[in-house]
């Protein structure tokens, strides 16, 4: 099977110079859920909008589902489902009116259209809701909505410009788990970006991490946390005077880490596996344990990194806060 | 039925239903007039004969109410720009260009919706002019050739609303240009007959093409069906309609090629 996105040396420069994504290269295969990682500002948006086809890159070239996306636009977008920031819905409009004004911009036959439309109404939990102006909509029940109408005309690449921003963990949650039953049942190839660490790593078979216009990594969420570094494995000892001689224990090992007061720590160079060494060495020096902690890296550890900052707004900061975009739902007519 | 046709009345409808599920956007644009007509009417009414200048007729009222009717589409067609330019900011305007429907549908529609909304208007005008005793001396003929010709007239100025929208990418942009419209309005012969006019007001006025305009439809409620005052009205319209909409398609382009 083909590439379903294939980016090479993409770049958009904005009047004045800047170069909001400056040469980047990325092969997504069909039927993969590709996780885009970065901070605001890192040029996420603007290659998702290269990719749909609503800005022109300035450099490179992209092609989606095996069509150039300028010389071929047409095709691109029959091709693709896109929800992007914000959920952009009329207010003004039901989510029934909505799925099927997306069905006939899909062009697709009446009777076909209002049958998809119930059908997708009922997927994402909103039949009750159907006849509702979207204004009434909770953030979650949008986002449900957004991502029907971007299936309206069943896709063959979907693109969510972050798409759990501003929800609540539970609507985060229910989001993923329909983005991953479409994975699955549907073999669409997903496009996602996120500033979430979590959500790159709970969603993606593979990540890249963008930051200032470049990707400065990729990888599988744990091929990304290897790359960095060994787990850490904390051992506190039931008998606190005996820290030193634990240390003397893990030092066979690997290097000492910092520990938490009263406990000491290593990094494992065996990795997670060599934890049964260190439970048995511990044994034999008749170590008695009250807590073994093991920390894999995890992905804001890459970031921090690959990038030499933190991801600001990142969910596991600011527990289901995330950080507001801009604008919010916006009823300014 | 061609799929950009099926797209261009289902985004029309769209536009129609979404005008009339917020009331802050069409109720200025009868109130407004409405209330300017009742306020001539009032000063003016009775004192019509006596100002030098002022043509035959059958009651203030009969005279007003093309002006409101004119006045009326003006605002809904700044009201359409607002709205295309919310459907920007909001993201909808992406998520029509992001699917495979029509580009022209996109502006067609818009235009569309502003004609029949304008028709709407401007019978519901005479209606009410009706009701308070004005006489239409064109009859039926001239009532449609007034309500046709208001309708067409929403295709230039909702074009201008577009173009506005298209440039600039605000709603409050877009609100912001109404003082504008209200000033071309004024001085034109909207509300007065230029025979009352004098000095450089009276050359603006005449300059005006609003002016020709809405006298090209006043004609045919004070004196009576009038083919070719009404065939300039029309030649103004298609005039105006050629700069504003060739204007918003190409403002149309070039943000679709993304360069703005």
């Amino acid at each position: 099977m083909t590439d379903a996105i294939v980016v090479e040396g993409l770049v958009r420069e904005f009047k004045g110079g800047i170069r909001a994504v400056d040469g980047i290269d990325l092969h997504v295969r069909a039927g993969e859920v590709y996780g885009f990682l970065g901070p605001n500002g890192a040029g996420k948006s603007t290659t998702v909008r290269m990719l749909t086809t609503l800005l022109r890159p300035t450099g490179g070239r992209a092609s989606v589902a095996g069509f150039d996306v300028v010389a071929e636009a047409a095709s691109v977008r029959r091709a693709i489902g896109v929800a992007l920031q914000d959920a952009a819905i009329d207010p003004f409009m039901t989510g029934r009116e909505l799925l099927r004004l997306q069905a006939v911009l899909h062009a697709i036959p009446r009777h076909e259209g209002h049958a998809r439309a119930e059908e997708l109404l009922e997927r994402v939990g909103l039949t009750d809701a159907a006849d509702r102006r979207v204004g009434t909509y909770s953030g979650g029940m949008r986002r449900r909505l957004d991502l029907a109408l971007a299936l309206v005309h069943e896709p063959v690449v979907l693109f969510l410009d972050e798409p759990t921003t501003g929800l609540d963990p539970t609507s985060r949650v229910a989001l993923w788990e329909e983005v991953r039953r479409l994975n699955r049942e549907s073999g669409t190839t997903v496009f996602l970006t996120t500033q979430y660490l979590e959500e790159a790593d709970q969603l993606a078979g593979r990540v890249g991490i963008i930051d200032g216009g470049k990707i400065v990594a990729e990888g599988t969420p744990t091929e990304l946390k290897t790359s960095v570094g060994d787990p850490t494995l904390i051992i506190t000892p039931a008998d606190a005077a005996r820290v030193a001689d634990t240390a003397d224990v893990l030092a066979q090992f690997g290097p000492a880490a910092d520990g938490k007061p009263g406990s000491a720590a290593v990094r494992l160079a065996a990795g997670a596996e060599g934890i049964v060494q260190v439970v048995r060495a511990l044994d034999e020096a008749d170590i008695a344990t009250a807590a073994i902690d093991l920390h894999q890296p995890t992905l804001d550890d890459v970031f921090v990194i690959k990038t030499g900052h933190r991801l600001e707004g990142d969910a596991s900061a600011a527990p289901g806060a995330g950080r507001r975009r801009g604008r919010g739902p916006k009823v300014s007519r | 039925m061609s799929p950009a046709i099926r797209q261009t009345a289902a985004l029309a409808r769209r536009s129609i239903n979404s005008t009339f599920r917020f009331p802050q956007a069409w109720f200025p644009s009868l109130f407004f007039p409405l209330v300017l007509m009742a306020i001539f009417t009032a000063s003016f009414g009775r004192s019509v004969a006596f100002i030098p200048g002022f043509p035959h007729v059958d009651g203030f009222l009969s005279f007003a109410v093309t002006g409101a009717i004119v006045q009326g589409v003006l605002i809904s067609a700044v009201g359409a720009g607002a709205f295309f330019a919310g459907d920007i900011e909001g993201g909808f305007f992406d998520r029509l260009v992001s699917s495979p429907a029509s580009r022209s549908a996109i502006l067609v529609s818009r235009l569309c919706a502003s004609v029949v909304l304008a028709a709407g208007q401007a019978t519901f005008f005479l209606l009410i002019a009706l009701i308070f005793g004005a006489t239409v001396q064109g009859g039926v003929v001239g009532a449609l050739i007034v309500i046709v010709l208001a309708a067409l007239l929403a295709i230039p100025i909702g074009g201008l609303g577009v173009l506005l929208a298209l440039r600039t990418g605000s709603a409050e942009a877009v609100q912001g240009m109404f003082p504008l419209f209200f000033a071309l309005m004024f001085f034109s012969s909207t509300f007065f007959p230029r025979e009352t006019m004098t000095g450089w007001f009276k050359i603006v006025a005449e300059i005006n093409p609003i002016s020709h305009l809405v006298e090209g439809m006043r004609v045919q409620v004070i004196s009576g069906v009038n083919w070719p005052e009404a065939g300039i009205s029309l030649a103004i319209i298609i005039g105006l309609a050629v700069l504003t909409v060739g204007g918003s398609a190409i403002n149309l382009r070039r943000r679709l090629e993304g360069d703005s």
